[in-house]
Parts: C-alpha cells; sequence; structure tokens
C-alpha cells in the first residue's frame, strides 16, 4: 500500500513470496527502487512485476540523462501504465507507484490490466480486499509522516492476519524531498487488535482427574 | 525457418520447425519424450563477515542424482555449473536447460569482463539469467542458486524459471528443497565460520539425499571467496554401492548367432603412374607408400 | 437373472463428481515385489519401502505375509488395498481352517485369489498379488494376478516399481533366455536352482532396482519356505551369511504340516 502526506508519502509491503502453499521467500522486498524519490510496491506475478520494474528503472535512468533532471512521479507511473496496458495480455502485474517529486508526494496506482488511478491511499495485492473498509473508515487528510506510518503498519497487518497469502514482516519506506527513511517491523512485533477469545481457558474443568 | 532479415545468415534462437510434426506424434503416439529432470536438493548459503574473523563467501552444494520418470538417469551427475571463477550456480529443473543456461550465460559473462576490461559481478549473473529467463516465459524449466564473490561483496539469488529473482542469506530449491530448508531453519546463523557451513550445507543436502526420492547419492559442495573457488567433487559420499552377491560373467559363446561374416577392411592397391611429377620416381616406391600394411 | 447388469458404480452419473475435482480413491505406493519357485522351496520377497511421490511414507512397511505353513503372500500397487485384501483373505482361511480342520492348499488359496478379486470387477484392488510356497506334491509354486483376479503358475514373477528392471533379469538368469548351453552340456531346465543361487540372485534384484528405481530401498524382506524334510544348513549356515543380513525361522502356524518357513531380513540403501 502507499499513503500520500503532506510532503511525501508512505509505503509499505508485507514481506512474503508464494510458490502455491510453499512459502518462497519469507524476508522479500517489495518496495523496489525506481529512481531517487521514486518506489514501486508490486504484487502478482514475482517475474513479470521485476521485469515491468527493472524496465522502467532503465527508462527512468536514460529519462534523468534525455531531460537533466529526476522524472516526475506522474510521469513514471506512465511508464508503468503503457508497459501493464500494451502487454495486459501477457502480464499479471498489479503496482503501485509512489513518491516525491516537485508536485509533493505521488500515489498512483496500476491494476492488473493498465489504468491509471491517482489517488491519496492506495492498496493492492491479495489480502487488499479485507481491509478496503478498513481504509475507508480511518484514513483521514492532513496527517503528518508519523500517523500516516502508524496507519499503514495497522493495515498491514489486519491484512496480514486475514491473507493466508500475505505475512512475514512489513518493510515501509518514507520518502519526502529530503529522504528515504526504511522502517521494519518484524513478525513478532506486528500490532495486534481483537484475536478471540480463549475458549479452552473458560471451560469448566473436569472434575474427574485423569489418571 | 529461414532468416528473411536483411542479413542473410544461419536463424538465430530456437528452431521450431518439427513443433506441428511432433504435437501430432504426441498425440498419435503415448506423448511426447520424457526430458531428463534434475529432481534435485540444492541450496546456498552465505558465510563469514561480520565479527567471524573470516571474510565473507558463500557456500554452494548439491545432490548427483538425475531421473527420468521414476528412473534414476545419472547416479553422480555435476550439478554445479562453472560460469566464472569467481561465481558458480547450482541448477535444478529440466537438466538440458539448467546446462545449457549456464554454458550461455559463463561465455557471456567472459565476453563482458573482456569488453569491460573487469571481472564481472554477481548482480551482471543475475540480469542476465532473469532477462534470458524471462524471456521464454518458463519454458526453459532453469530454477538457480547462484552464488559468488565480487568486487562488492559476497551474493546469492534465487533464480525462477520465470525469470523472478530473491536475495537471501541461505536458500534451497529443487524437489528436495522443503527437507533441506528445514535444516537451514532450524541451524543457520549470520557470520558462521566456513567449516560451520560447509558442514551446514551438507547437512541440508543430505537431508534432500534421505528423505526425498527425487533426490539422491554423493553431496557436492562449492566454496566460493574472494581468493577463489574450491570445488569439493563429491565431498561426502553416503550411498556407495555394495558388492553384489553373484558374479553375471558369461561363458564364452553364450549368445547365440545364426551368421558369421568376417571381412578384411584393410583394402591394399597398386598404383602405376602414367604421369606428372611421380613419373620421375621410382615406382616401386610409390607404390610401396600407398599400400597399407595389412 | 436381469438382461442387463447393474452399470458400474463410476459410470453412474450420480456418483461421479464434476470430472474436475472427482476424487481419486487409489494411490501409487511404490516398492517392488518378486517370488522364484525352486524344486523343494519358495522365495518370495518384498522391499519395505511405502512412497507417495517424491515423499516416503514409511521405510518399514510389510508387503509380505505368511497365510499358511505352506503358503506366503505378496501384494504391490495401493498399500491400502493390499493390506486390505490380505486381511481378508486371512478371514477367509480362518473359516476354511474351522470348517475342515486343515489349513488350505496354495492351490485353493490360488483360486480363492481370483474369486475375491474378480469379485470387485468394477471397483478393483488397486493390488498386484503374488503366492508364493509349496503345492501338494512337495513341488515349489508361485502364482502371479493381476488386480481383476487373471492368474497363471510360474517359475518366477517381479511385480511393482521395479518389475520392468527385475523381470528381464529374471528371464535370463531363471529361464536362461539369450544363453546358449555350452556344446555338449545338458540344455538348462527353469525351476531346479539351488536355493543359495536364488537367494544371490534375488538380493542382486533388489539391490540394482534400489540403484534404479527411486520408490524401491530401506529394507528387503525375504520369505523362504522350505519342503517338508529338507536341508536347512543352505540358509542358516553361517557361511551362507551376507553381511546385515538376519534370518529368523516363523513357527507354525498349523498342526500336521512340517513344511518350514524362514525370514531374511536385510537393509537396502535409503537414498
Amino acid at each position: 500500500m502507499a499513503v500520500q502526506f503532506d510532503g511525501g508519502v508512505v509505503i509499505g509491503a508485507d514481506s512474503r513470496t508464494t510458490t502455491g502453499a510453499y512459502i518462497a521467500n519469507r524476508v522479500t522486498d517489495k518496495l523496489t527502487h525506481i529512481h531517487d524519490r521514486i518506489y514501486c510496491c508490486r504484487s502478482g506475478s514475482a517475474a513479470d512485476t521485476q521485469a515491468v520494474a527493472d524496465a522502467v528503472h532503465q527508462h527512468c535512468q536514460v529519462y534523468t540523462a534525455v531531460y537533466g533532471g529526476p522524472p516526475p512521479v506522474a510521469t513514471v507511473a506512465a511508464m508503468f501504465e503503457k508497459l501493464c496496458y500494451e502487454n495486459k495480455d501477457q502480464l499479471t502485474a498489479g503496482i503501485i507507484v509512489a513518491g516525491w517529486d516537485e508536485e509533493g508526494g505521488g500515489v498512483f496506482n496500476i491494476p492488473v490490466g493498465g489504468g491509471i488511478f491517482q489517488q491519496p491511499w492506495a492498496i493492492g495485492g491479495s489480502g487488499s480486499t479485507y481491509v478496503y473498509g478498513y481504509c475507508d473508515a480511518t484514513y483521514k487528510e492532513g496527517w503528518n509522516e508519523a500517523e500516516t506510518v502508524e496507519f499503514v503498519r495497522n493495515t498491514l497487518a489486519l491484512a496480514m492476519s486475514r491473507d493466508g497469502s500475505s505475512g512475514g514482516t512489513i518493510r515501509m519506506c518514507v520518502i519526502t524531498k529530503d529522504k528515504v527513511e526504511r522502517h521494519f517491523v518484524p513478525g513478532n512485533k506486528l500490532p495486534r487488535f481483537w484475536e478471540g477469545k480463549e475458549v479452552l481457558a473458560q471451560a469448566p474443568k473436569p472434575s474427574i482427574a485423569v489418571a | 525457418m529461414a532468416s528473411k532479415g536483411p542479413v542473410e545468415g544461419p536463424s538465430i534462437g530456437f528452431d521450431f520447425s518439427n513443433y506441428a510434426r511432433n504435437q501430432y506424434l504426441g498425440q498419435t503416439m503415448g506423448g511426447l519424450p520424457k526430458a531428463t529432470s534434475t529432481g534435485t536438493t540444492i541450496v546456498g548459503m552465505k558465510f563469514g563477515g561480520g565479527d567471524s574473523g573470516e571474510e565473507e563467501g558463500i557456500v554452494l552444494g548439491a545432490d548427483t542424482r538425475a531421473t527420468a520418470g521414476s528412473i534414476v538417469a545419472d547416479k553422480n551427475c555435476e550439478k554445479i555449473h562453472y560460469l566464472t571463477p569467481n561465481m558458480r550456480c547450482c541448477g535444478a529443473g529440466t537438466a538440458a536447460d539448467t546446462e545449457f543456461v549456464t554454458n550461455l550465460i559463463s561465455s557471456n559473462l567472459e565476453l563482458h569482463a573482456l569488453s569491460q576490461g573487469k571481472p564481472a559481478r554477481v548482480v551482471t549473473a543475475m540480469t542476465m539469467l532473469k532477462q534470458y529467463l524471462f524471456r521464454y516465459q518458463g519454458h526453459v524449466g532453469a530454477y538457480l542458486v547462484l552464488g559468488g564473490v565480487d568486487s562488492t561483496g559476497a551474493h546469492l539469488f534465487a533464480v525462477q524459471a520465470h525469470g523472478s529473482t530473491d536475495k537471501l542469506p541461505y536458500m534451497t530449491l529443487g524437489s528436495g528443497s522443503l527437507a533441506a530448508m528445514a535444516m537451514f531453519e532450524s541451524s543457520f546463523k549470520q557470520n558462521m565460520k566456513r567449516e560451520e557451513a560447509i558442514a551446514l550445507v551438507a547437512r541440508a543436502i543430505r537431508a534432500g539425499v534421505f528423505n526425498d526420492l527425487g533426490s539422491g547419492s554423493n553431496v557436492d559442495v562449492a566454496v566460493i571467496t574472494k581468493a577463489g573457488t574450491e570445488m569439493l567433487r563429491n565431498y561426502e559420499m553416503p550411498n556407495e554401492r555394495g558388492v553384489k552377491s553373484r558374479n553375471y560373467k558369461f561363458r564364452r559363446g553364450t549368445t547365440a548367432w545364426t551368421k558369421e561374416d568376417v571381412r578384411n577392411l584393410l583394402v591394399s592397391e597398386e598404383v602405376a603412374v602414367t604421369a606428372g611429377a611421380g613419373k620421375l620416381q621410382d615406382t616401386t616406391e610409390a607404390s610401396q607408400g600407398m599400400e597399407v600394411d595389412a | 437373472m436381469a438382461l442387463f447388469a447393474p452399470p458400474p458404480m463410476y459410470a453412474d452419473p450420480t456418483m461421479a463428481a464434476d470430472k474436475q475435482h472427482a476424487f481419486n480413491p487409489y494411490s501409487e505406493n511404490g516398492g517392488s515385489i518378486l517370488a522364484i519357485a525352486g524344486a523343494d522351496f519358495t522365495v518370495i520377497a518384498g522391499d519395505t519401502r511405502q512412497s507417495e511421490g517424491y515423499s516416503i511414507q514409511t521405510r518399514y512397511a510389510r508387503k509380505v505375509w505368511q497365510l499358511t505353513d505352506r503358503c506366503v503372500i505378496a501384494t504391490n500397487g495401493f498399500a491400502a488395498d493390499g493390506n486390505n485384501f490380505v486381511k481378508r483373505i486371512k478371514q477367509r482361511l480362518e473359516w476354511y481352517e474351522h470348517a475342515h480342520q486343515k489349513q488350505m492348499s496354495i492351490k485353493a488359496i490360488a483360486r480363492l485369489t481370483q474369486t475375491m478379486l474378480y469379485g470387485n470387477r468394477f471397483f478393483p484392488y488397486f493390488a498386484y498379488v503374488i503366492l508364493g510356497g509349496i503345492d501338494e506334491d512337495g513341488t515349489g509354486a508361485v502364482y502371479s494376478f493381476d488386480p481383476i483376479g487373471s492368474y497363471e503358475r510360474e517359475a518366477c514373477r517381479a511385480a511393482g516399481a521395479a518389475q520392468s528392471l527385475i523381470q528381464p533379469f529374471l528371464d535370463n538368469q531363471i529361464y536362461f533366455r539369450n544363453q546358449t548351453p555350452a556344446p555338449g552340456a545338458e540344455p538348462f531346465v527353469p525351476g531346479r536352482l539351488p536355493l543359495s543361487t536364488v537367494l544371490g540372485l534375488v538380493i542382486d534384484s533388489f539391490t540394482s532396482a534400489t540403484e534404479r528405481e527411486i520408490a524401491v530401498g530401506d529394507g528387503l524382506e525375504l520369505y523362504v519356505v522350505m519342503k517338508k524334510g529338507r536341508t536347512t544348513d543352505d540358509l542358516v549356515g553361517s557361511d551362507n551369511l551376507i553381511k546385515n543380513m538376519q534370518v529368523q525361522e516363523l513357527g507354525a502356524l498349523g498342526e500336521g504340516g512340517s513344511e518350514r518357513t524362514f525370514l531374511v531380513s536385510l537393509p537396502l540403501k535409503r537414498d
């Protein structure tokens, strides 16, 4: 997911990669560097999204050499969208592009098949359907950096607890004019919410001890 | 497929001209022939660095069984492939694909090193592999554990047949990967010593060899440091064949035959020189020279 | 009798679930079995590995079982069906013993096996069965079956995952196929090999199958059924023991018959 705030963006993702039921990588870094102040979050086929991200990464280097400055986030998002749309019959790639440029923080969602949607916040991937309601109910405009990081962390933890294909740890990135700062939440330090009651502890003890 | 490009020459890449014929044959007969697959255990891990007092390095490991269906096709094959002096690649999946793709990338890395005037980095090998494999959309069935040491340190990557890559401190691939991963998940520590790392890698391969039917025979190990690569071929051999209880030498003449025909394959001929420079020479000497000693 | 038989269960559209998620009641559990008849003994053997796909379910599962003092059964294919078949045939043999005050002959057990297998013609036991033992004349006997009851008496038979590896070897060594006798020598006659030779062939069959067939390995259990009064020196003599080989005599199950059954066990490679 990615969330905009005044002066930058916070992006975050879980760290699970699966092949069928097997967890091929439990500490994946799905926050992929595209340019100095632009990252993307990848979901769908690992091979497809890595190939697309590598291609856009190269386009950005050419862009910088030609125009003598960093590309705007909207431009980079358009590069992603073009690749995803024109090759839609061969790709399974859902990508969120986020970063900072002269306009401030920017978040662009590019769902599977193409299309480009600028949003103040975006979520994607298999776990996202579980937390649309939470995001709609919780998100407020005008948050500062710390509040935004908190929102991203809570949203991801909720999605990871419900979705079997998501899990592991949380990786986050704060991107502003001045910095790209990484945050890491280990699997045993994830925020916890209501998890149900312990049913067996409540049950009456058997009156006859078993030998 | 004749090339129709501006430059005439042999066509590049795979030849699909037998595709339609083979599809037909596959339907009418009992399926297409099976490719030898390395139902495999391959692993890799980083060691050294930190406060271990040893320089960073990579240990790679592989079993040596190749299978075709449930039959063992090769009891002692080599699955740790050479890329460059400081890079090796373990291959699982289709044997021919792992062999070919590592050979190809090895050649290209050599050319790359020559053109750049410095050794290629591990990320370069990883990028070349993933771009090649992605192009073939998983049809080139190579699943690789790539390890090496370069100017930027020790690196370990997994490359899947569809072209995705992972960077991890330890990893396992192949049909025995779950058994091997159990060893790493219980015993791996950051900054292990060289000997500890070799022992853990060998234990992971053994877990695959004994618990996965697709893996078997011996343990191969490669240790890569800045100084170079040490290939420990057949580092452990826990599955040597015992002696047979009987002797199966047949009596000479056991095999029956219907016809015996012995032919002399040696030909001798007389050469008489009739014209040219040879005419001046002694003809008997010339004919002797041409004669084959029978 | 009805003009038409009721349709087999799998042909009933109400029973057959959606083709895509059809439940498959069978699986293939690997391993191999083998039996060779001699003039006055029979050897019947099986490995002890039970597997599914690339996983080992257990390194010790029996495939060979003693039925009577002169008959041993081996099953291969789907282990659950094989075990169940043995359980039911043992029950039928117990009933027979209560009714007739004697153990059933191997010839009769063979016919019973056919009847029981064919009784499941349209939902078969997925099991390849081999019977081995001593017949009424005191001669070694091997009967082999397909899963629906077709059977035949033979001098030797291999079945299971390594059948294609072992049977040609047996054809050559037991039936002397593709072997010409030495000029002036007696012609080869199958079924006359001494026990020590047969034991060697069986052990070599399994150690070799273990080398090249991934579903075979872990251990070998080999039953030797001997005619009454036959010497046991060629089996239990200390110089006949192969390394790690254990021999144990199985006590008589019935009374009267003095055929003797021995169980020979030995480890196989575990990779």
